[in-house]
């Protein structure tokens, strides 16, 4: 039996008919073909999959699309258009925060998360905040140092205004 | 030599804008038309024979198109890098839990996952071989024809029992090292399909796809020109892609069907299937005198290598090779085994044998100098190679010999200066846990050869076009795995022709399209295309003097074949070139709860010049946590054959909260002579020794010496409350 589901994605409203075990990060990367969002584990372990759902970042493996009728999804399709990068896209380029970039979608937005949450956070927190997406590449210290930088700027632009 | 103006900067990386933007399709991400997924069978035994598979119920699963299994692989049923002992579909025996049976090819991926469970194979279950010590006795099982040792090896230089008569102090130990997972983010993926002019092309995520081009024709009994093999972009590889993975699979469904097909393996089925990090047992006894010179080692080393070869024989060579790190010993005698087991299956991984050997020779060193109450940093110093030295398998070592420098730096670094300072600061910690808190500083060095070594082909040919707008094409068959190797190529274009970066675009690994650069492997690629760049740069401009540039431009193509030492002493052995690098570590350990944490490491490396600076920082801290994770976290377990651990919920990586916020890079740029703008390689090195400089950290710490790898908090705690007795 398939069940009708309208999400707002990145804005935009869509509807859907799944499966009742349809995952979430299914419907995005095959039916809505934003393949910017990314499956390392499958089993809520390596963040590859984060997504915003309502603002909160999950991981889109572990949620069923039919218990999400109505929210919003934010992906990294959402975040800035080629030549027009959003500032925390600019950071992970201009800090080197990507290797492979596989975990890049995933971190990205587990990292806008932390910056809703905390106006400056400290090292500690931009690193727990990450703790949930793995990266086998980077190390993690250029991905730290990108959101920390945002982070900076964001608040010079909020005092500014 | 003018001012560089691309070279050794920290340009953005060419791929940057479409990762950030999720917009690079990797391989889990193609979609064609009207593809087939496929998924495979694979064993239900780490070592049984099979009596016959009955695929009736499978094919008759709705939606599944077609299940073939080892008598519809129309070439030869067999693969491997170096040997062809894997089938691609078994048919009589299965030797590890990642062996297939068969595929499974459906319309959708859930109908071929249940057809899969539906596939009947029938075993006759056979006693796993589970010891590699075992496995080499005589009467041990066959694994395969020529028996159970893969490659065995014995060096010998002086003579080991004049030098251990001199020494002073001696140190007797045995290491272990687990079997550890590649992990990358990205599993092993691909498409394939028959292209416009009829071509078997497979999209994939190997680390050079000429060899995949031969693995699958040879598999399919087509002509060369029939396959195309294309694999710029993955998620990341260190190894684990080089070997086939879901190449030959997808070919063999596109083959039959005609249909386009996708296959994406699960976590569980990643960890399972590829290539991993040899396990290994060494036995080492090293000697020195009272001045401080080493004067022997001798050691034994024993790898698993798994169910099939792959790369395990000269994954050995080079264990063998690095077993005296970068030392000048006078006197050296090892023994080497490979030996095949029903323990998965082991291969390439950044460092290639060289990571388990530096584990043992660095704590000897360590150990040695101890027992002569010598400052570490010093007494590696005293014994560190120089070039025209002997190396310990009895070679001259006849290129720039980087190590010295690399432990003079580190001696200088803040970390080591004043490690004093650091070891005693409590600050973080409230009055009443300071006195369970311990801290330790510790250091390791390494040497890693560069390229496949002598006796391999091993060269790197490269197509560069100068259009009339004033571009510039490189095309290079080599993979972008996350290393940054796209970037440096641009930078050295750019630098070589004379035009600013942003026109230089570059095009990779595509049968089709690019010649043919070698692989993906042994910190090879900047060195490799970046020479071929170089040669076939001064032919361009040659070019550009005589004549005028048409509508298509100029191309021309340049081939670099790597030098190779004047001896040869097994296959890749020895190397004639080395990446060299010292490690520091600063590790705390709470000894009421046994948690360890790495607070700061600091790394000086000399891969020759720097070419791209953000990109070589970045393999340097990557290597930081991979080297964590194999001295605290990782392991690949077993339970008689069967693994236990096979996604990230058991199988633990390190996260942002195990890696330290304060990593330092320092590159030693030792200028290679033959080295295009005089750079070598960096991507092993940086990570190789790291886990020692941990284990040494841990011994300053609390005094405890762990010869056994990963050492987790209960390994702390245990030896603590051993020390209190
Ligand atoms: S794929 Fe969802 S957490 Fe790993
Ligand atoms: S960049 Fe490769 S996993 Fe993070």
């Amino acid at each position: 039996m398939k069940i009708t589901v309208r999400l707002q994605i990145n804005g935009a409203e869509a509807r859907f008919e799944v499966d009742s075990t349809e995952r979430l990060v299914d419907t995005l990367r095959e039916k809505a073909g934003l393949t910017g969002t990314k499956v390392g584990c499958g089993i809520g372990e390596c963040g590859a999959c984060s997504v915003l759902l309502d603002g909160k970042v999950v991981s889109a493996c572990l949620v069923l699309t039919a218990q999400v009728d109505g929210a919003k999804v934010a992906t990294v399709e959402g975040l800035g258009k080629a030549g027009e990068l959003s500032d925390l896209q600019g950071a992970f380029v201009r800090e080197g925060a990507i290797q492979c970039g596989y975990c890049t979608p995933g971190m990205l937005m587990a990292a806008e998360a932390i910056l809703a949450r905390y106006r400056r956070p400290t090292t500690e927190q931009i690193r727990k905040g990450i703790s949930g997406n793995l990266c086998r590449c980077t190390g993690y210290a250029k991905i730290v140092s990108a959101i920390r930088k945002t982070a900076g700027r964001r608040a010079i632009q909020r005092s500014g205004r | 030599m003018k001012a560089l103006k691309t070279v050794g900067r920290r340009p953005r990386r060419l791929d940057a804008e479409a990762k950030v933007l999720g917009e690079l399709v990797y391989p889990s991400d193609r979609c064609l038309e009207g593809m087939l997924w496929v998924e495979v069978v694979r064993s239900a035994h780490p070592h049984a024979r099979i009596e016959s598979v009955d695929t009736s119920a499978a094919a008759a699963v709705a939606g599944v198109v077609c299940v073939l299994t080892a008598k519809d692989v129309p070439g030869e049923n067999a693969f491997g890098i170096q040997i062809q002992d894997m089938p691609v579909l078994c048919h009589d025996r299965v030797r590890y839990m990642g062996d297939a049976v068969a595929l499974v090819a459906a319309e959708s991926r859930a109908a071929a996952r249940e057809a899969v469970a539906r596939v009947r194979v029938d075993y006759e279950v056979l006693e796993p071989i589970i010891d590699p010590e075992q496995a080499m006795q005589p009467d041990a099982p066959a694994l395969h024809p020529g028996g159970n040792i893969l490659h065995r090896g014995h060096f010998q230089k002086g003579d080991v029992e004049v030098g251990f008569k001199k020494s002073a102090v001696i140190i007797e130990r045995a290491y272990q090292v687990p079997m550890m997972d590649h992990a990358y983010l990205e599993t092993e993926a691909g498409v394939s399909y028959y292209d416009d002019s009829g071509s078997l092309t497979v999209e994939s995520c190997g680390q050079y796809v000429y060899r995949d081009q031969t693995q699958i024709a040879r598999a399919l009994g087509l002509p060369l020109e029939k396959v195309r093999v294309t694999a710029p972009y993955t998620g990341g590889a260190f190894g684990g892609k080089d070997e086939i993975t879901v190449q030959i699979h997808l070919a063999l469904v596109t083959y039959h069907t005609k249909r386009p097909a996708k296959m994406v393996l699960s976590r569980d089925e990643s960890i399972v299937s590829h290539t991993k990090r040899h396990p290994a047992r060494m036995w080492y006894k090293t000697g020195a005198s009272k001045s401080g010179k080493l004067l022997a080692v001798w050691c034994r080393l024993v790898s698993d290598t798994g169910a099939y070869a792959s790369l395990g024989g000269p994954v050995l060579n080079l264990m063998m090779e690095h077993c005296a790190g970068p030392y000048l010993v006078p006197n050296v005698s090892v023994d080497g085994f490979a030996v095949y087991t029903n323990n998965g299956f082991s291969g390439a991984f950044r460092g290639f044998g060289c990571t388990q050997a530096c584990v043992a020779i660095e704590s000897q060193m360590d150990l040695m100098a101890r027992a002569l109450r010598r400052d570490p940093l010093a007494f590696r110093r005293d014994n560190v190679l120089h070039k025209g030295d002997r190396a310990a398998l009895d070679y001259e070592m006849k290129t720039k010999v980087g190590a010295e420098a690399t432990i003079r730096a580190a001696g200088r670094g803040k970390l080591y200066r004043t490690r004093g300072k650091f070891k005693r600061d409590r600050s973080e910690h409230t009055r009443s846990m300071a006195p369970y808190i311990k801290r330790g500083v510790g250091v390791a060095s390494q040497m890693q050869g560069l390229g496949l070594g002598v006796g391999l082909p091993d060269y790197a040919e490269v197509e560069l076009n100068f259009s009339p707008d004033g571009a510039v094409t490189v095309r290079a068959s080599t993979s972008e795995l996350g290393q940054g190797a796209y970037t440096a190529y641009a930078q050295m274009a750019a630098e070589c022709m004379g035009v600013p970066l942003e026109k230089v675009r570059v095009v990779g690994a595509d049968t089709k399209t690019t010649p043919d650069s070698g692989t993906t492997t042994a910190s090879r690629t900047t060195y490799a295309v970046g020479n071929a760049i170089l040669m076939a740069a001064g032919k361009l401009r040659a070019e550009l003097d005589k004549r005028a540039v048409g509508l298509e431009g100029i191309s021309v193509r340049e081939t670099f074949h790597l030098p190779v030492a004047d001896v040869k002493l097994g296959d890749g052995l020895p190397h004639l070139l080395y990446s060299y690098g010292t490690h520091v570590a600063l590790v705390e350990v709470n000894t009421l709860t046994g948690e360890i944490a790495v607070l700061a490491v600091e790394a000086y490396l000399d891969g020759g010049r720097v070419i791209f600076r953000t990109g070589f920082e970045g393999q340097s801290e990557g290597g930081v946590a991979q080297g964590i994770g194999y001295a605290l976290f990782e392991e690949v377990l077993f339970d008689r054959g069967r693994f236990l651990n096979t996604n990230f919920d058991t199988y633990i990586l390190p996260t942002s909260m195990d890696v330290p916020a304060d990593i330092r890079t320092v590159p030693v740029e030792v200028k290679e002579d033959t080295g295009p703008y005089g750079a070598k390689g960096v991507s092993e090195t940086c990570m190789v020794g790291v886990t020692p400089a941990i284990l040494n950290a841990l011994h300053d710490a609390i005094g405890v010496r762990f010869t056994r790898l990963p050492v987790r908090a209960e390994d702390v705690l245990r030896a603590v409350l051993e020390r209190r007795r």
